[in-house]
Order: structure tokens, then sequence, then C-alpha cells
């Protein structure tokens, strides 16, 4: 407050406000123009689209009609019929999104707070490797998954080789593996599969979970464990009434980002999960590139997809603003 | 002391989990054959030939993921300054809004965001080209750049802009020899993430790109459904070693731990 | 060019006032020290003064010209920073030359300048390190030199040794006045430290919530404070509230003699504050007030001894130079205190328009 002083407005100490107007209207408006044009009008763009219509080929029109929504919630041909098979998608998309962010926090909660307590060089090698993990395009992760997960190759190679395929048969697990869809007569298989699916997920988002979390993870006062410690508790008694709720919040707020970038992961979905098991994301896909190639309708899927991944976002944001305050 | 091998333990299994999947697709480049194979069968390096040299598709690929990656990082850059600079110098709420704006293509789905700008570039009728491509992930990395800039902008002690106007710098010259220089390592870090970024994003330029040329990832992402070959492979080793190379420089002249959010260090 | 002169400055922060209806004038070539505890108003009139804060009200001249609009860049008072704000990304030699450079002068010119401002602060040699691999006193005269660099007509430093360890500040305060008697430049420092500012001024100006408390010369203020806030600001002083009784001054049942101005009215109540340097202990052949004591604590720290006393007006302490007094003093010991005539400062019971 007190300490900023703008030297151009001392040397004229009244600034009239048709100066002001003026910077206005030459470099911010250009910047807002830009900054809506880009940032903004796409999902405009969406959204007017949304209430568009279909017309024959893969065209479509400017309208102002429900009928895509209509087919979202309750399918096409309501009232006659009505199906909830795009609704189901949502589901998926909710249902793989809550267990993939929630699994990646859980097992980076753990490795941020013990990377936290290295030292710099190390930590800085640490977040080298991790940021390096976490720009990695999602195909190659899918690749080198789909590598490890298939069939011909990767684990369930392994387990045949091994004899842990022979050996789960024996002891009986084998059948709770089949009952789960995570094997066939022959071996374990894991494509395609909601396992599959979510382990892909949590990798693709681990990395992205470790640097929400190391802000407030590197700044926690480490003399407060000290503290603790001196006053006779124990490790796990430290994690319990001391770190965990000094991080509650982070926690939670990094579990509803890492959720909303979930919503929108595509390749992992389209090659992991089963057929009736797709989600918001791929049929968007689909809908506007894809076979169904009915925009409008693409539209709306993204909306609603857009509409999910803001109240989650604000909700995030307000939990991460509540932690710092 | 049985805490302290538990907690390295822990670590290293993370190091391990994390490295596997990538570590299986460099093995899977070594196939000679036309599938991936892990291990590999046969193993030879015929495979970066064809990425880098011999296969056009790739080759012309890989030049238009570098073209793309190092000019929508630098478009980037050029838009989230005054953006940053705004947020630092005036504050407010028509600032912070900006701010905000800027940020949510990369805080939303980029499958909504890459949807939007379909729409958007084919009714101005520029959909496909390459400068599009570039406008678009400038649009979707900004947040980047803007995050860095604004830490890099408040890293700066308001006493050493005193100081410049006490010695008759005039503001614009306060901005060229105080606040660009200490600001420049937080620019640059911002421009490698966004360049990274880029360099690995498929899914908007899939739908601003409407199939008239394509990236490495991009290329990949469209062959999803023939399946693999050793040659993607190579691709995935390369943006490995490209990202490495950029986050290790980025630790070397700046300070990683600090842009990620932690104390400055203690000098 | 002629001295700086303030007339009526105030400076409001919001609704509250941070600086008061300041008229300060400083005299061309004299150092003058802004002193006063954290919050008085004297690092934001320094501020003002640099043109890095703009007044509410008043105005400011130097010699004839109201430079009250003028902006702290064209002011170019040179100026010394707390933590001295050195640039890190310019080698000391860059930082010194600074002004120079981006106000056009040839390279030539400022490197030259440069080395004659280093050997000034006897920093030959250093104008190729970064400023990181400095000391904090080499930090310091870096920031002088830098300050200097453009001939400015005002010389400000604010609270220019509070960055150094203690026995390199009292080496820097002597080197930093003979350095400015040298050049006979106007400056003023800011402090919080009255040491800091009898070493070093010509003239102090003891602050309190904005205000100017008084005005003079070192010794001046020091033996003549004019009101309680001063006396116990600058140096030590022992404090009793008394009630004035013909002449005297009555401290709880005893009745202490005074020649300080008698021009308090019967009655009323007054603030009495003696310097610990002034009593004598177990003396009866000195004129004033004698008062028994008892001996509680002895604080030895070399060359000067602290006697802490019990005496009939309330807790005291007595100081003693090393080789100024031999005898022993026990605690529980009983003896005399005398509290010589013309040693007692007596003021006015806190006025009514503070707080």
């Amino acid at each position: 407050m007190s300490a900023v002083s703008d030297p151009e407005i001392l040397a004229n100490s009244a600034p009239t406000a048709r100066s002001r107007l003026a910077d206005l209207s030459l470099s911010q408006l250009v910047i807002w123009g830009l900054i809506l044009f880009l940032c903004l009008s796409p999902f405009a763009l969406i959204i007017a689209v949304s209430f568009g219509e279909k017309i024959e080929g893969a065209s479509w029109e400017w309208g102002f009609s429900l009928v895509n929504y209509q087919r979202v919630f309750v399918g096409a041909n309501w009232p006659e019929e009505v199906t909830f098979l795009y609704l189901q998608n949502l589901y998926y998309s909710l249902y793989y999104a809550v267990f993939a962010a929630v699994i990646a926090v859980l097992l980076a909660f753990p490795f941020t707070y013990l990377m936290t307590g290295l030292s710099r060089r190390a930590q800085s090698a640490w977040l080298v490797f991790i940021l390096s993990s976490l720009s990695l395009s999602e195909v190659f992760i899918v690749m080198g998954w789909d590598v490890l997960l298939s069939n011909r190759s990767g684990l369930p190679m392994v387990f045949k080789e091994t004899g842990l395929t022979a050996w789960l048969k024996e002891v009986g697990w084998f059948d709770t593996l089949r009952e789960w869809g995570l094997a066939n007569p022959r071996n374990v298989k894991f494509k395609t599969s909601v396992f599959a699916t979510v382990l892909t997920m949590s990798y693709l988002v681990w990395p992205y979970a470790v640097i929400l979390l190391y802000p407030p993870l590197s700044r926690m006062d480490r003399s407060m464990i000290e503290a603790a410690q001196t006053m006779g508790a124990g490790p796990w008694t430290v994690m319990r009434t001391v770190i965990l709720p000094s991080v509650r919040l982070p926690l939670f707020g990094a579990t509803l980002l890492l959720f909303v970038f979930l919503l929108g992961v595509y390749v992992a979905v389209s090659v992991f999960a089963e057929p009736a098991k797709q989600t918001m994301a791929v049929s968007v896909y689909s809908a506007v590139r894809g076979a169904t190639l009915n925009a409008p309708f693409g539209a709306a899927q993204a909306v609603i997809l857009l509409i999910t991944a803001s109240v989650f976002l604000v909700l995030g944001q307000w939990m991460s603003r509540r932690a710092s305050a | 002391m049985i805490l302290r091998t538990l907690s390295n333990l822990f670590l290293a299994l993370s190091a391990v989990m994390l490295a596997l999947p990538i570590l299986v697709v460099c093995g899977a480049a070594l196939n000679s054959g036309r599938s991936m194979f892990f291990p590999p069968k046969e193993p030879t390096l015929a495979r970066f030939k064809e990425f880098f040299f011999t296969e056009t598709v790739w080759v012309t690929a890989l030049g238009n993921s570098v073209i793309v990656a190092f000019c929508s990082a630098a478009l980037a850059v050029l838009v989230a300054w005054p953006l940053a600079y705004g947020l630092w110098k005036q504050g407010g709420k028509a600032a912070q809004v900006l701010a905000g704006l800027g940020s949510m293509p990369f805080a939303l789905p980029p499958i909504v965001f890459g949807v939007g700008l379909g729409f958007l570039w084919s009714f101005i009728g520029t959909l496909g080209t390459l400068w599009i491509g570039i406008i678009s992930h400038a649009a979707l990395f900004m947040a980047l750049p803007l995050v860095t800039i604004s830490i890099g902008l408040q890293s700066i002690d308001r006493s050493h802009l005193d100081a410049a106007a006490t010695m008759g710098a005039t503001g614009s010259v306060v901005f060229r020899t105080v606040i660009l220089p200490q600001t420049m390592p937080y620019t640059v870090s911002g421009f490698f993430f966004a360049l990274v970024l880029s360099f690995n994003e498929f899914i908007v330029m899939f739908f601003v790109s409407a199939s008239s040329y394509s990236t490495v990832t991009l290329q990949i992402f469209n062959s999803l459904r023939n399946g693999y070959t050793p040659t993607m492979a190579v691709a995935a080793i390369t943006f490995i070693v490209i990202s490495v190379a950029v986050f290790s420089a980025v630790a070397r002249w700046g300070d990683l731990p600090r842009l990620m959010g932690a104390e400055p260090a203690k000098s | 060019m002629n001295g700086l002169s303030l007339k009526g400055i105030y400076k409001d922060f919001g609704s509250a006032r941070a600086v008061e209806n300041v008229h300060l004038d400083f005299a061309e070539g004299e150092l003058t020290a802004l002193l006063g505890p954290s919050g008085c108003g004297k690092t934001t009139l320094l501020r003002m003064i640099a043109g890095l804060e703009t007044p509410t009200g008043g105005s400011l001249h130097l010699g004839s010209r109201d430079i009250t609009a003028l902006a702290a860049h064209k002011r170019r008072f040179g100026m010394v920073f707390q933590n001295f704000a050195l640039f890190p990304h310019l080698s000391v030699r860059e930082n010194v030359v600074y002004s120079l450079v981006i106000s056009g002068t040839s390279k030539s010119d400022a490197i030259a300048t440069g080395e004659r401002l280093l050997d000034l602060v006897q920093l030959q040699g250093y104008g190729d390190r970064r400023v990181g691999q400095l000391s904090g006193g080499q930090r310091q005269r870096v920031a002088i030199a830098r300050a200097l660099a453009q001939e400015p007509e005002v010389f400000l430093l604010d609270e220019p040794m509070s960055a150094l360890d203690a026995k390199l500040r009292e080496d820097m305060q002597v080197e930093l006045r003979l350095l400015q008697q040298r050049l006979g430049i106007t400056t003023i420092v800011v402090t919080h430290d009255q040491r800091e500012a009898m070493t070093m001024a010509d003239k102090i100006v003891v602050m309190s919530r904005g205000k100017v408390e008084q005005v003079g010369a070192p010794q001046d203020i020091y033996h003549r404070p004019e009101n309680a806030f001063v006396a116990d600001f600058i140096g030590k002083a022992n404090f009793y509230d008394g009630v004035v009784e013909n002449g005297k001054l009555r401290v709880m049942d005893t009745l202490l003699e005074t020649n300080s101005p008698a021009s308090f009215i019967n009655g009323s109540d007054v603030r009495i504050a003696c310097r610990p340097e002034v009593p004598s202990l177990g003396r009866k052949d000195i004129a004033g007030s004698q008062l028994n004591a008892t001996v509680t604590f002895v604080r030895d720290v070399g060359p000067a001894r602290d006697i802490h006393l019990k005496t009939d007006i309330g807790p005291m302490v007595v100081e003693y130079a090393r080789g100024e007094e031999q005898q022993d003093f026990q605690v529980g010991q009983d003896t005399i205190v005398t509290l010589p005539l013309d040693g007692l400062h007596v003021f006015p019971e806190p006025r009514q328009d503070a707080v």
C-alpha cells in the first residue's frame, strides 16, 4: 500500500480522469479483446451451438432447440422411450475420475511429504523427474501401460511365465479375478477393465497431485512437528494430529482439481475402458468428429461436462483459498 | 530407523512405478518388427533412423511439433506478460478477472476447449492452418507463463523500485533496468513450461488442425486404432529426453522449488 | 543552492495521520538525524523528502524552489535504503553507476566516476563482483557510493546501520560522518538508535507519533530535554511522579529540592526525570536532596556499573563510569543517595492532548 509509489503518477500528481481512460482504451482494451476472444468465446460458442440442430449429412444449423439436451438426459425418442445412455456416460466420467483422483492423492501425499523433507537439491532433482512425467503426453503413457497390460506381452505374460497364474488357480483366487473381469479362462487379463482405466488415469494425474501438494507441504512449519514430538507424540500421532489437520483443505482441493482434470481424459478411457463403460469425453469426441457426427449434440454434452467441471473447479479453488487464508 | 528405511523404500517404489511404463516404451523402441513387444525382439536402432530421417510422416510431424511448441510458447509469454504485470501493478477486480479468464482454458477439460476452438476457427474460416494451431496452443497454455511471471514479479523487492526512482529512473526505465532483468528467469521458465506441454498436447490440436496437418503426438493419436508401432516408441523417447532436458535447465538456472511454490531459499 | 525546508507537511494513510504538520529546516551541509521509535513517522517523512510518498498537505522547498510536486526521479536525492536495495542482477560497478548510465553519461565517464566512488568508500577492486558476494558492510558501502554517484543535493539514509552487526555499526557511524563532512552534503539520516544519532548528527529531530517532539543539537537534547518523552527516549532516566509544593517537589513522602525553573503552580502534578549518572552514592558533601537507599542489584558491564537501588521515592538506577567511584557495593547494603540541585528535569504531568 504505502510502500508502492508510481513515479509516473507522482510526476504529475493529479492524473486526470481522461488520461486514465485513454490508457484503458489503448492497451487494456486490446488485451481484454484478445483474452475474451481466445479464452471465453470458444466456450460461449459451444453453448450457442448446443442449441442448434443437426441437418442432413454432417452439417448443422443455428437454432434454439432443447432437443440435444433432451437427448442427453432422457434419450432421443422421449417420451415414447426413455434411455439414460448419455447420463450413464456422465456417470462413468465421474466414477473413473473420483477413484483415480482419490488414489492419486492418497499415494502422492506421503510421497510429497517425504520429498519435501529432503535437501533442496534433491527436491530439485525429484521435481525434474516429476515434471517430465507430468508433461509427458497421454498417448505415450497409454502406450506404455497398454504394452504392460496387453494380453500378448507385459504383465499377463509375466504372470504366466512366472507361474503366478498357476498359483492363483491353485489357491482359488483366479475365480475371484474372473468374477471381477480381470481374467479369461486361460490367464489374467487387464484389458479392457475398470481396473486398467483407473490405474492409468491415476498414474496420469499422480505427478499433478505431487505438484499441487508440494506448496502446502513444503511451506509447512516443521518445527510444529518437532514441538509435537517433544510433547510425546509418536510418528503416527504426529501425522494424525498435526500434519493431516494442517493440510486437510489442500488435500481436498487437490483431489477436486485432479477430478476435474480427469473428466476430460479421452485416450486412456477409449483404450482401457469396456465399450459399455465409456465416458462423456469420449461421446463428445465421437459426436463432434467421430462416428456420430452431430456437432450440436456434441456441444450439448460438452456444455454439461463444462458445467460439471466448473462447479467442482470453483469448489476446489474456494477450498485452496480457504486453506491459504 | 525403521521409519527412515520405510520412507526411502516408499520413495524408491514411487520412482519405479513412475518410470515403469516409460521404461517399457523405451525398450519397445528397439523392436525390429512392426509390433510392440516387451522385452523387444531382435533389438535394433532402425526405428530411430525412420523417425528422424526416412519416414516423411514423422519427420514432417516432428517439424510441426517444434514450430507449434516454440511459437505458441513465445506467444503465450507475450500475452501473459501484460496480464501478470497488470495484476501486479494495479491489482483490483478487473485484473483478477482478466487473469482468471486467461487461466480458464488450462483449467477446464481440454476436450471442451478444443471443441470450442474448432467451432470458432471454422466460423472465421481459418480452421486447419498451422498458425491457428499456434494461437490455439498459446491460449491453452498462457496460464503457465502467467503463473511463473506473477511469481517473478512478486519476488521483486519494492525498495528496488524506489531506489531506482531516487536515482533518476522514470517508470519505463525502471521497467527496463530493474523489473525486466529480475523477472527474466521466471519468464524463461514459463516459456519452457508452455513449450513442453504444447509439444505433448494433441486433443486441442486434433480439433483445430482438422486433419490438414499433424504433430507427433497427434499423429500417434490418429493411428491409435491401428495399434502402436515401435517408431512411436522412438517418438516417446525423444519427448521424454526433451522434457528432462528442459526441466533440468529450468532447475539449473532457475529456482525450481520456488517456482513450484516452496518458500524462497534462504541465502 | 540552499537548504531544504518543510512547511506544514502532513501525511494521511486512510484515516490515520502518519506525519503531523511538520515544519523543519535542514541547513546546507548539515547532517540531521530523524530519531524516534518505530512507527513514529520518521521513515514516511524521509520518503516524502525523497519524493517516494506524496504529502497529503504542506510543501517542500529546496532553496527557493518548491519541489512538492517534483517526482522522485526528478529530485534525484540519493537514498540509502534500510536493506540497501542493491540490484542483484548487476555487478557492484553497474550498481554504483546506475544513475549515470540511465541518464546517458558516456561509458568511459561512468567507469571513471565508478572507480572514484569505489575508492571513496574503500572498495577498490570490487567493481566486478556480484552483489551476492559482498558482506553486509560492503553492501552498505556500495549503497552509499551508488546514492552519491549522481551528486545529489540532498543525501538520505533510511536506518542505514540496521542491517549491520553491532561492532561494525559503530565504526560505520564514524566513517559515514567523516565522509559526509568531507563532501559537505546536506544529509538526513533516519534512525531509532539515539547513540547513532548522537554520534553522527549536527542536529537531531526527535519524533513520536507523527509529531516532532524536539529539535536541537545532540548535547542540548540530552541535557535539556523539553518533555518527558525526549528525556525517556534519549539516554536513560529514572522517572518519578510528584507534586509541586512551595518550590519543592513532593514524591511520596519525601520533598526534593531543585533549582530547575520553578514555573509550576503550587499543587500541580509533575513528572520528574533524573539521568542515572547524576546522583551520588554514599556522600554527604554535595548540595541536594539526600535519600535513604538499599542496593538491590549490581550490574557490572565492564566500563560502567549500574547500581540498582530501592529509595525513599521508589526504585532508582545509578550509573558509575569505571574509575569514577571505586566504592564497593553489595546487594542489601544501605547507603545514601544525593540528588544534586540541578540534576532534575521537571515536566508537567503527561500532556492532556497525548494518547
